[in-house]
């Protein structure tokens, strides 16, 4: 069980995790999620029907690689978590736009920078490293 | 539209430790009620996003306001501006007369600094506090629009500039850019002075028919939308085509272009947000927002003011309670009892309210009302 501090000042239990599924039996870690059978679009929702059009979802694997829309270093706190730590959106390639933590400093990533996913933090978000700078 | 507002008020906005949500919302309430020439009220709309459960009847008893439906609604930011949206649909539809708007926020009960992201929602049980979204908006801004750091701290100095003219509001301190850029890092490139400080506060409006008098502000339109899909499809930041589609449906019900208004309170939350906004809002083409403020279009004496109150920076962020308090200082400007920091000639002025915190989507809402 996963206890979290929430705004109220008290402890609650939020079960389950609404985290993207994270597949690690492979080499590199992928995400498990959904692509519509009629419109064709990505998504890691884990409701039975696509968030755009109403079509049947068909299972999909996305990742690990992708590339960074945007990033900042979170430098607040956060319940849960021990600041400072970096995030981005990353677009994954043939697949849906995801938030993860990033590995390695707390440094913004470049937009359009080359991430592959390589796991989760110790607190269990989604992780990704830079493994190529953006082409000028 | 035949809906308009009678009167207006709010409380102090600050952190306010020792007042009870009952004592803000009566400051404001019984402001407004008076503004109006005490009307009969016949409904009450109450936007709150962490007050108690029934904290619209629990204050609202003690000034006599019962055996009236009330209606207690959540929209996160946008909360007290969708209590008003439905207010005037209300009126607008005939199925009340006059009805009572009231927006209110006692954050320091729950929150020292930021608020804590949602454990429910994916991106919230990552860590993504709402300042590290408006900063992914910020950095792509950076790398991908001409939009510079001082860029972003203009709009910080221009509505704290704005706050010295507005006694209800937290920070009336006048900052430079490089104060701006130097208070503490928040979610990078966002700095502390970046960053809507939390508030307690109410604000509320009575809204009813047009007397005709000069005092009451006719409601040209009042839309709200909540956000579609907002993924890997968009190449827009968050929340820029809500509030553009709604912005757009807005002027359209009221038949007003956005080069003819006059004053404008928008959903400064960060400064990102000023200038995405007023992008999305047509005030400039996307991508060029900066360039309201390089040139002194949206400052108090340019051609289109935005947030003369000092806005979400200055005067704190009570959700529930900011979109009411926006349409209190729209209804100032457009009367001309906005004092110090009145707008000359004020006679189309927009309210703009997003809200937001759900991920997937491009808002939670937004709402958009063009008065006159």
């Amino acid at each position: 069980m996963t206890k979290l501090e929430v705004g109220y000042g008290f402890v609650v239990t939020t079960l389950p995790d609404p985290r993207p599924r994270i597949r690690d039996d492979a080499e590199s870690p992928t995400l498990d999620g959904s692509t519509c059978q009629a419109c064709g679009l990505h998504t890691l929702s884990t409701a039975t029907r696509c968030p755009d059009c109403r079509g049947e979802l068909a299972p999909a694997t996305f990742g690990p690689l992708g590339l960074v829309w945007s990033s900042t270093v979170v430098r607040v706190p956060v319940p849960g978590r021990t600041p400072p730590y970096p995030m981005s959106y990353v677009d994954l390639v043939d697949g849906p736009r995801v938030l993860c933590h990033l590995s390695g400093p707390a440094e913004t990533a470049p937009v359009g920078a080359t991430v592959s996913l390589c796991g989760a933090t110790a607190d269990g978000d989604l992780m990704a490293e830079v493994v190529k700078e953006v082409e000028r | 539209m035949s809906a308009a507002i009678l009167g207006v008020g709010t409380s102090f906005f600050g952190k306010q430790q020792a007042s009870h949500p009952n004592e803000l919302m009566w400051a404001a309430v019984n402001e407004a009620l008076a503004d109006a020439d005490d009307p009969q009220i016949d409904a009450i709309y109450l936007g709150t996003v962490f007050g108690a459960p029934g904290v619209a009847q629990r204050g609202l008893h003690h000034l006599g306001l019962t055996g009236v439906p009330i209606i207690t609604v959540e929209n996160a930011c946008a909360s007290g501006t969708t209590a008003f949206h439905e207010a005037v649909h209300a009126v607008e539809h005939g199925r009340f007369g006059n009805v009572l708007a009231v927006g209110v926020e006692k954050m320091t009960d729950s929150f020292a600094g930021a608020i804590h992201p949602e454990s429910t929602d994916p991106e919230g049980r990552s860590g993504l506090a709402l300042p590290s979204l408006y900063a992914m908006s910020a950095t792509r801004y950076q790398q991908v629009h001409d939009v510079t750091a001082e860029d972003l701290a203009l709009v910080a100095v221009k509505n704290h500039r704005h706050a010295g003219g507005n006694e209800r509001a937290q920070h009336r301190t006048p900052h430079t850019v490089e104060q701006v850029l130097d208070s503490r890092m928040i979610a990078d490139p966002l700095t502390l002075l970046q960053c809507c400080p939390i508030a307690d506060g109410a604000a509320a409006a009575v809204i009813g028919t047009s007397s005709g008098s000069d005092r009451s502000v006719r409601v040209r339109s009042s839309v709200l939308q909540s956000g579609g899909l907002w993924d890997h499809r968009s190449d827009h930041v968050w929340g820029f085509e809500l509030v553009r589609d709604t912005a757009n449906a807005a002027y359209e019900a009221a038949g007003v272009s956005a080069s003819e208004l006059d004053v404008i309170e928008c959903h400064d939350a960060f400064t990102i947000g000023e200038i995405v906004t007023t992008e999305a809002l047509g005030l400039a083409p996307e991508g060029h927002g900066a360039s309201l403020l390089r040139d002194g279009h949206t400052e108090i004496g340019g051609k289109q003011p935005v947030n003369p109150s000092g806005g979400l920076l200055s005067r704190g962020h009570p959700l529930g309670a900011t979109g009411l308090a926006q349409i209190a200082e729209i209804t100032w400007q457009l009367r001309g009892d906005a004092a110090a920091r009145q707008v000359d000639g004020a006679r189309i002025g927009l309210v703009e309210t997003m809200g937001g915190g759900v991920a997937g989507i491009d808002g939670n809402a937004c709402v958009v009302a063009v008065l006159e």
